[in-house]
């Protein structure tokens, strides 16, 4: 549904688990792509942007969060500083996750996507495997999430950060053709660097 | 055969080398707060305190989390997939990055007893690892 997507073939569970053992228990695809990409977005006043032909996209609040240097000393292997910085951006917004129509989760492994849930608060801890089961998250499910399809198989140059944000705007604008969440009007992007970290949260909305 | 990446020992962990070499396994601890430290620093990172002493570690430790690696991040660990990499909690409180060696590495569990055993790299790194008490 993305045609910049690097793998656009239908992926089943079965094909994950038959898929060679990387690092257990990630599976080979349960591990993002390594590719060349790059991204940028234009930042500006509301003011200056409602003179611009693209439709303009607001910050409604962002946060940003880090707990450690080396993984050895995460203080807890469970729970990501979107814990933190997932808090600071929705209380800024001035929104609920009930108000979220589509997420962009950074996703460097399948773990990476349900501790960041988790994290955000999205569901409780231990409960993102369920969360995103039965469909939920695929095209036409109750939680749009990673539409362009994510850095499992969209892309990954490193810095996957910047597409979770370029994608929450575009499917804000409705730019999105066949993978547009119909009447998106709130939108969270969720990065994670360092060795799960550091997480930068950011809620968007239309104007 | 393509070696591993070793340490280069300076400062503030040349004493936890050398006692490696003698296959003696130590930590910090601080005479401030009385809390134990790993990786070596040249502060607590509990409370900051600069006095730091070395103590003997009693080498017990369990494990947090584990991996089995298959695939080597660097050619020097090529031959050695697949191995055990692990964070373990040793009983003087920190936490550990590591391996668990000297058994099957699917038989490793969150939890396990583990003690410290030593492997001489070279004649002159040797590192500290675990394998089941």
């Amino acid at each position: 549904m993305n045609p910049l997507a690097r793998m656009r073939d239908r992926i089943t569970i079965e094909d994950v688990l038959n898929s060679r053992m990387i690092a257990s228990p990630l599976h080979l695809l349960d591990c993002c792509l390594v590719t060349d990409a790059g991204g940028a977005v234009v930042l500006t006043s509301m003011e200056r942007a409602k003179d611009l032909k693209k439709r303009p996209i607001a910050v409604l609040g962002t946060g940003e969060a880090h707990t450690h240097r080396m993984i050895s000393q995460m203080p807890d292997l469970t729970q990501t500083a979107a814990k933190i910085s997932g808090k600071l951006a929705f209380e800024r917004a001035g929104v609920t996750h009930a108000d979220i129509d589509v997420a962009e989760i950074y996703d460097s492994f399948t773990i990476t996507v349900l501790l960041t849930l988790e994290s955000l608060g999205f569901c409780k801890k231990g409960e993102g495997g369920a969360f995103v089961s039965g469909q939920r998250t695929a095209p036409g499910g109750d939680f749009p999430m990673n539409t362009q399809g994510g850095a499992l198989s969209y892309t990954h140059p490193g810095m996957f950060g910047i597409f979770t944000v370029i994608e929450a705007v575009r499917q804000l604008r409705g730019e999105c053709g066949p993978r547009q969440v119909p009447n998106a009007e709130v939108a969270i992007a969720n990065g994670t660097g360092g060795v799960l970290s550091s997480t930068g949260t950011i809620i968007l909305g239309r104007e | 055969m393509t070696q591993i990446p070793l340490p280069d020992p300076y400062q503030d962990t040349e004493e936890y080398w050398k006692a490696a070499r003698e296959h003696r396994f130590i930590i910090q601890k601080c005479g401030d707060c009385g809390q134990a430290q790993f990786y070596p620093r040249r502060v607590c990172s509990h409370c900051l305190s600069s006095k730091l002493e070395w103590i003997e570690a009693s080498g017990k430790a369990t494990v947090y989390s584990c991996s089995v690696n298959y695939r080597a991040g660097h050619p020097g660990f090529a031959e050695k997939t697949p191995f055990v990499l692990a964070i373990v909690d040793l009983a003087e409180g920190p936490r550990m990055m590591t391996n668990i060696v000297n058994c099957d590495p699917e038989s490793v569990r969150i939890g396990m007893a583990v003690e410290v055993c030593f492997d001489d790299v070279t004649d002159e790194v040797t590192l500290p690892m675990f394998q089941p008490a």
